[in-house]
């Protein structure tokens, strides 16, 4: 049988549609478009504003026909197994699924989980006999499609993530118990991580049945990761001067570890280095006086990696703010309430984390709360946090529907912001996203301008991501990078508490802003030289020393770090000397041995979060700075630093691989109070599971 | 361009226009009646999704966003009627034996005709994904993509469903016209 065959069967199948029927079905469907004209309107005047409102408004047919389905529960096979797909497919579009939606989760929550991961999760999924399939089948395409299959795959896997929820234990979460409640009801049960084989992982953790659900929004395959080149080996003699911006960003951390928790390794776009490193928090000297916001530490030490070669770690923590004297907040939260939040990982995940927030708040600092959607929309103006009940009942009001008009929302956020302005406080947009926006400017150039115009103002911007699937962290990026803010990724209730509670402080009080890095190295002892990850973050040379210049900001309490692998001169370099410029070259270095055993010298620069002027500090980093056996917390940054480097393809870690970054990182977790670090422990050994 | 009309006639249905909204109906009954058909089995149940469809799509037509092709869109409201239905069929099981069964044409020897109620056997038997994405593909003449958007998954999903349903009926790859 060929084809053509099968098709022709397949098509012999029909027949030709009964005049009677036809004429009974369009006039049936007429008089429920008459019927339901009131509520359509009322609901959806926009075409674009998919809503899933649907589910609830409906009115009496739906409803009727729902009751049986959850009554009675007797699916087989193949209806089931399609369920499935539809349950947990990714949504183009808000769907016309309606009510059946409560059975839908229904099924796939009871009767069948298994037939998620025989069916429904298959090219993703992981029982072992599929990934066989799937291999083999990806031979089968490779010739083909080479390069775009495998993302494309990728991007099938991701598809249960918001369906799944999270695999993070709850267990020690302290947050407060309505936000208990709506975790749990919101999250799926808990798994182990350690050890977990990728089978384990894909199975598709089962919804409890929700009532008054609407169909959730499911996306998936659609994040949007800006492509990267990572950073290359530079040679001292051609380009001594490395010059970037601070990045306190977390979200690249999160994100990878949600999709490796789901059973997919990230892609190699999604991973940002300096973003997983400055994810865990490092106990760095801290300045001795108040003078200057914080102080670098710079550490050289043998690259675990690198034969012969060494790394140079800069690290930098900011100072804290004691809970007394702490600048009084005038937060303008800007959430997106579009069809696409309506999932419980993204709009349930962010009130509940909304409402943590304000518990962290005094009593004096306002909060204002702008949605858009649609149309952008104040909820409510700015209030301050001793009206807890008004802010918490705007809250619990936020519902989902609508496109994503989110630059009409920012620039509303940031007028709210200017009217409460507060000159000897931190004003701050807190953006909610999934990174939708889909309505009005949304390229990432047109919002940088707009952000480049709203900094101006003084007003902070933080960025949450919520969700995957549909996650646009590109746009994220670039919002946070030019509003004088950060990005940090949200996946749980847990990583909410750190990046809200346990954080607070970095997160909504800036110490320093448009903190600027330059690191000359020394052609004398340094031949070859390479920043590991930051690859976003790169300055031309004489942005250092232009303040117009717009740079990354360091919360109160921050730890930054950045990681260099240098070639010493004599080590394996992988650059050839050039053969033509060998002469002045010779001058030069003759010059440069001048300062004996000098590495590099670093140079830092800051504004203080309300100046305008920067301020310089210098550093240079010699053999002093050697050391064999460095502290656990450079030691830690270096595993973590190795292991994104592997995810990001691993190209310069010659056979350096998973079991050696286990190696580090057990020998450097420390006290590790927050559990962070076992946590990481447990996403590498998952990681290899996944990567054989 | 057909896909662009019927975008504007969704967007007038959505704002109250009945006729734009008939039109659409109208224009799309017979499609969607073949796919029911190809998808149950028979005649009568054929006609009771659609016409479930059809009402559907009375109430839902304002979250068609135009991101879609509108015919995926409606192709997945007729998959989630014809699901209802089924399970409709598995809760009164054996209720149904008036059912008008359809198949195989006609013409033909006698073992063409028992060869492709076997094939069409084997296709029911198949994983509900696979046997969906082959109705769409081959039944329904839908590129990979199309149904891919039907069916809310990514275009590869589809192509590996087909592939692996291909497999399964020993059909040879004769590399589909519509891949890619």
């Amino acid at each position: 049988m060929d084809d053509e065959k099968l098709k022709q069967i397949l098509q012999s199948r029909t027949a030709q549609p009964d005049e009677n029927a036809r004429k009974e079905a369009i006039n049936l469907a007429l008089a429920e478009y008459d019927a339901t004209a009131t509520q359509r309107n009322k609901i959806t005047p926009n075409i674009f504003q998919g809503s899933p409102f649907w589910a609830r408004l409906t009115g009496r047919s739906n409803k009727q026909r729902r009751e049986p389905m959850n009554k009675k529960l007797v699916y087989g096979g193949m209806a089931t197994a399609m369920v499935v797909v539809m349950a947990s497919a990714v949504s183009m579009q808000t769907m016309p699924r309606l009510g059946d939606s409560t059975a839908t989760q229904e099924i796939a929550g009871e009767a069948v989980p298994e037939l998620n991961v025989a069916d429904a999760a298959k090219p993703p999924a992981a029982a072992p006999a599929d990934e066989e399939a799937l291999e083999r089948w990806r031979r089968v395409q490779a010739d083909s499609r080479a390069s775009k299959s495998d993302l494309e795959i990728f991007q099938g896997l991701t598809r249960n993530l918001s369906k799944e929820g999270s695999v993070e234990s709850l267990a020690e979460s302290s947050a407060p118990s309505t936000a208990r409640t709506e975790a749990k009801r919101m999250m799926a049960p808990p798994a182990s991580m350690a050890g977990a084989a990728p089978a384990e992982m894909a199975v598709i953790m089962p919804h409890p049945p929700l009532d008054d659900v609407s169909p959730y929004y499911q996306d998936e395959g659609r994040d949007k990761f800006e492509d990267v080149k990572v950073n290359a080996v530079k040679q001292v003699s051609a380009e001594p001067v490395s010059t970037f911006s601070i990045d306190t960003d977390t979200a690249s951390y999160s994100v990878a570890r949600r999709m490796i928790n789901n059973g997919a390794l990230p892609p190699a776009d999604a991973v940002r280095v300096e973003e997983m490193v400055n994810y865990f928090d490092y106990d760095y000297a801290l300045p001795e006086d108040k003078a200057h916001p914080f102080k670098p530490v710079v550490t050289v030490m043998d690259s675990p990696w690198g034969n012969g070669r060494k790394l140079m770690h800069v690290a930098i923590k900011g100072y804290d703010i004691e809970q007394s004297v702490q600048p009084r907040s005038n937060l303008v939260f800007l959430i997106d309430v579009s069809g696409s939040m309506n999932s419980p990982d993204k709009l349930p995940l962010l009130k509940s984390s909304m409402k943590m927030l304000l518990g962290t708040l005094k009593a004096d600092d306002t909060v204002a709360i702008v949605t858009y959607a649609g149309n952008a929309g104040t909820v409510i103006e700015p209030t301050k946090v001793s009206e807890r009940a008004k802010i918490e009942a705007a809250i619990d009001n936020l519902t989902p529907g609508g496109g994503t008009a989110g630059a009409a929302g920012i620039e509303q956020a940031y007028k709210l912001a200017e009217t409460s302005f507060d000159k000897d406080g931190v004003n701050r947009v807190i953006l909610a996203t999934d990174g939708d926006f889909n309505i009005g400017a949304s390229s990432p150039d047109a919002l940088k301008d707009m952000i480049e115009n709203k900094r101006k103002s003084g007003v902070f911007l933080s960025v949450l991501g919520f969700g995957l699937g549909n996650l646009n962290d590109h746009m994220m990026q670039t919002l946070a990078q030019n509003g004088n803010g950060t990005a940090a990724y949200i996946d749980t209730l847990n990583e909410a508490r750190k990046v809200l509670v346990d954080e607070a402080s970095s997160t909504l009080f800036p110490i320093a802003k448009d903190v600027k890095i330059q690191v000359e190295f020394n052609p004398a002892t340094v031949a070859e030289y390479r920043l590991i990850g930051y690859e976003t973050r790169a300055l031309a040379r004489e942005d250092f020393n232009n303040d117009a210049i717009d740079a990354g900001e360091v919360g109160a309490g921050h730890a930054v770090t950045a990681i260099y692998e240098i070639t010493p001169v004599g080590g394996p370099v992988l650059v050839d000397a050039s053969r033509y410029a060998a002469k002045p070259e010779a001058t030069k270095i003759e010059d440069a041995s001048n300062f004996g055993d000098e590495y590099a010298f670093l140079k830092l620069r800051y504004k203080l979060p309300n100046e305008d002027v920067s301020k310089l500090m210098t550093t240079p980093v010699t053999k002093a700075n050697e050391t064999a056996s460095p502290s656990t917390d450079v030691e830690w940054a270096v595993a973590v630093a190795g292991y994104a480097q592997l995810l990001k393809g691993g190209q310069y870690m010659a056979g350096f691989g998973y079991d050696d970054i286990l190696t580090l990182a057990q020998e450097a977790k420390g006290a590790d109070a927050d559990g962070y670090r076992a946590e990481f422990i447990n996403l590498v050994k998952l990681t290899q599971t996944l990567a054989k | 361009m057909q896909h662009v009309d019927d975008i504007a006639l969704a967007r007038d249905a959505c704002a109250g226009s009945r006729r734009a909204f008939e039109t659409l109906v109208t224009r799309h009954y017979d499609r969607m009646f073949r796919f029911a058909c190809q998808w149950c089995g028979d005649r009568t149940s054929a006609q009771d999704i659609v016409q479930e469809a059809a009402i559907k799509l009375a109430r839902v037509i304002c979250s068609f966003d135009g991101r879609a092709a509108f015919t995926s869109w409606l192709y997945r409201l007729v998959i989630n009627c014809g699901i209802d239905w089924q399970r409709g069929q598995k809760r009164h099981a054996g209720s149904g034996g008036d059912a008008e069964a359809l198949g195989v044409a006609a013409e033909g020897s006698a073992e063409d005709a028992l060869h492709a109620r076997q094939v069409l056997a084997q296709v029911d038997s198949l994983p509900a994904a696979q046997r969906t994405a082959l109705l769409l593909v081959f039944g329904q003449g839908l590129s990979h993509a199309e149904a891919a958007q039907a069916m809310e998954v990514k275009e590869s999903t589809v192509s590996w469903y087909i592939h692996e349903a291909r497999k399964a009926l020993g059909v040879k790859d004769g590399r589909e016209a519509a891949h890619g």
